[in-house]
């Protein structure tokens, strides 16, 4: 049986092991000498405020941050102590006035990557881009520069009457840890202007911890979450409730409710702010990470946050993407673990062929006995073309079903994705659940259950013939 | 027991949240009381050790376009509520460019004061926040606790200067020492005095006025035959005194100061 992993998908991109400068020595197997030395100089950004207000961002996440010189440009990541929050900025080459990445790599070593990432602790960052509004009005131009031989990295501030500020600091080389979360599979994405974002926070206070998204294809809610006990309430509860037309992008495909720690996300919307590009919103059902995302010419940050669980688990721990899991199981459910590439590939095996009339064959239980003992069979009500809309409550029911009739101590769902290739249906989506569990009353085992839910959004404008298979074994 | 409000005027709004906010910076929780036809803000700390004690009379008309109440009984047509104005204060503070503001008293799980914003928004249907305050409700056998404190006799009542020149002349002096002296007579001079054993700092107003009260009952309080010139003197804690100047946020028409000597 195994267990979900208790944050998301870390996945970890080369492996260094050399000097830190403060207090723990990590043992370099081998090779005394340092694995390249880089020269990265960027500088006189195109605005300073930017940068520092990114700077802000990440000190709201964790109290020390990867800086990480590509090629292509410098990323900054950050994660937190509990792992329930990730934040990723990239600012590409063409955000600085010059920018040069280079790396030359000692003879001694072999497959190194050219790329380093320092680690830095954001209490010597931070008063650099402290006042983020003197950056604008004082210091014309900022110069970064980090040579790999002297551990340091060198911020330098030319500023105003020809005072040049210096600032060298110490890093720590790091594995640059990157989260690993396909946005593009989520089936709720909303965007707006940083400005509305910034408008419904204010309402809630400085203090407040978390907060809870919940959307139906009608309304969207941003409330106050606490853990009191709701007979003796302390504190005020906030709500606001906003029609989906104040969005500049909006799309539900599962009604759900994701609660996030608010606190680490206050960073990003000041960022978003300071550069008026749009936030993306994606997220799942609950338990699944919701990601803020910017993403502009010149610079691009994502946000992702862990969400707590759905309350009806014992639990509220904060869930994991799925996608650890889905590759551990893949042994198991081979061929149904596909990624959208995969996908066409396996569905032309059991190619569901589709044909609305089918749709009544699915309403039936199926005459396996498990699902008699499990769930009440989906009920895969699909409506009829034209843009009437069809929300996905089906789906949000059935995982209501789902969670409240399991005996099973411990079920784990594989969501898959894939879409359906032979149509230009771009919201059409099949949703395959394969769910794997034991059941701890009976000495039998059940084996895995493929179940076929079928998710649309409200942009469905023609109608999309289709068949369910239904497949009790695999 | 029901109450509901509500507020459409925005320059109305604006003086109930700043009333709120006054009352927010003297007290952490005070009493609500709700009439047919007017609030109060009632902080009643045991005034003998030096507590501030504080009654704040609004008339609903002045600031509501709807106001209805029902009390706890048809004979005791009033409710009081327990609750932290640093709340409402809150709730209000985002609302000041809002279509309507509706206060409504609501016992879902559990007593609270619901107040909804409805504010403008670019889409066709505007937004709504909506805060709920926790509040308690006050039985009847309690509400003895809270009446109108009488104005008790006094020696000398005066009109303070601009509060805003008061807040920061005893801002400065309360560096310097613990207790304040308030000095006044009733030719319309008052002193602000501080002693300590290295220095002592007075500042004088004058031609403040005194306002006139009427005596009752015909006969003479103690103000009366007094003499127009000598001061009566109190002393108070100064920080006291200054959380009261600082939370002022509405600009009084007057400001009254009435001493009585023991």
């Amino acid at each position: 049986m195994l267990s979900p992993t208790p944050s998301f998908l870390l996945e970890k991109r080369g492996k260094y092991l050399t000097f830190p400068l403060k207090l723990f020595w990590r043992k370099l197997r081998g090779a005394t000498c340092f694995p390249v030395d880089l020269k990265c100089i960027s500088s006189c950004f195109v605005s300073l405020a930017v940068f520092g207000r990114a700077v802000h961002a990440m000190a709201r996440v964790s109290d020390e941050f990867c800086f990480d010189p590509i090629d292509k440009g410098l990323a900054l990541r950050s994660v937190n102590s509990s792992r329930s929050a990730y934040a990723y900025v990239f600012f590409s080459s063409m955000f600085f006035q010059h920018y040069c990445c280079t790396a030359a790599p000692q003879p001694c070593q072999k497959e190194r990557q050219l790329s380093l990432a320092c680690k830095l602790i954001i209490k010597s960052v931070l008063p650099i881009f402290r006042c983020v509004n003197m950056l604008e009005r004082h210091v014309e131009k900022c110069n970064i520069y980090t040579n790999a031989k002297d551990h340091h990295i060198t911020f330098q501030l030319l500023c105003r009457n020809g005072i040049v500020k210096t600032h060298n600091l110490a890093f720590q080389e790091c594995d640059p840890l990157q989260a690993v979360f396909a946005k593009h599979l989520c089936p709720n994405v909303l965007r707006a202007h940083s400005r509305l974002l910034a408008d419904i926070m204010v309402h809630f206070p400085t203090s407040q911890e978390e907060v809870t998204l919940s959307v139906t294809p009608t309304r969207v809610c941003f409330k106050s979450y606490t853990e009191e006990n709701t007979d003796f309430p302390k504190t005020m509860v906030t709500e606001i409730q906003l029609n989906p037309d104040e969005f500049d992008f909006f799309q539900v495909g599962v009604d759900s409710e994701v609660t996030f720690c608010l606190r680490e996300l206050r960073g990003l919307l000041a960022f978003s702010e300071a550069t008026s590009v749009s936030v993306s919103i994606h997220f799942d059902t609950p338990g699944k990470p919701v990601a803020f995302s910017i993403e502009d010419v010149v610079l691009e940050a994502s946000f992702i946050l862990a969400t707590l669980s759905d309350s009806r688990s014992e639990m509220a721990s904060q869930e994991p993407a799925c996608f650890s899991q889905m590759q551990e199981s893949s042994k198991t459910c081979t061929d149904k673990s596909i990624d959208k590439d995969g996908g066409a590939e396996a569905a032309a095996s059991k190619k569901p062929r589709w044909n609305r009339q089918a749709q009544n064959t699915v309403s039936g239980a199926p005459a396996s006995p498990l699902a008699k003992q499990v769930r009440s069979v989906p009920t895969v009500s699909y409506r009829d073309t034209a843009g009437t809309g069809g929300t996905a409550a089906t789906k949000a029911d059935d995982r209501a079903v789902l969670e409240a009739e399991s005996p099973y101590h411990k079920v784990r769902t594989l969501p898959i994705t894939f879409t359906f290739y032979d149509r230009t249906v771009t919201y059409l989506r099949w949703h395959l659940e394969a769910a794997h569990y034991t059941q701890s009353q009976s000495s039998e085992v059940i084996s895995p259950h493929v179940l076929f839910h079928i998710s649309h959004s409200c942009d469905l404008h023609f109608p999309v013939p289709f068949v369910v298979l239904w497949s009790s074994f695999f | 027991m029901r109450f509901r409000a509500k507020i459409v005027d925005l320059a109305c709004l604006n003086h109930f949240s700043r009333v709120i906010n006054t009352i927010a910076k003297l007290a952490k929780t005070c009493t609500l009381r709700l009439t047919v036809n007017k609030l109060y803000f009632i902080l009643s700390d045991r005034v003998a050790n030096g507590g501030v004690s504080m009654w704040c009379e609004l008339c609903q008309g002045n600031f509501f376009d709807e106001f209805q109440m029902e009390g706890v009984a048809a004979d005791h047509n009033e409710i009081y509520l327990e609750l932290m104005p640093e709340n409402l204060s809150r709730a209000l503070k985002t609302a000041q460019n809002a279509k309507a503001v509706k206060i409504k008293l609501t016992n879902k799980h559990s007593p609270c004061l619901k107040v909804a914003v409805e504010l403008p928004s670019l889409s066709s249907s505007s937004r709504i926040v909506t805060h709920d305050i926790p509040v308690r409700v006050i039985p009847r056998r309690l509400w003895n606790d809270f009446r109108e404190p009488v104005v008790p006799d006094f020696d000398v009542s005066i009109y303070l200067p601009v509060l805003k020149t008061m807040k920061s002349i005893v801002e400065r002096m309360k560096n310097l020492s613990n207790y304040i002296v308030i000095e006044a007579n009733l030719s319309g001079e008052m002193n602000l005095k501080i002693e300590t054993d290295v220095v002592s700092v007075t500042t004088h107003f004058k031609d403040l006025g005194n306002p006139p009260w009427a005596s009752e009952d015909g006969c003479q309080s103690s103000a009366q035959g007094r003499d127009l010139q000598s001061m009566a003197e109190v002393r108070i804690d100064i920080k006291k005194l200054q959380q009261l100047l600082v939370g002022q946020q509405v600009n009084p028409t007057k400001a009254l100061c009435t001493g009585l000597v023991p």
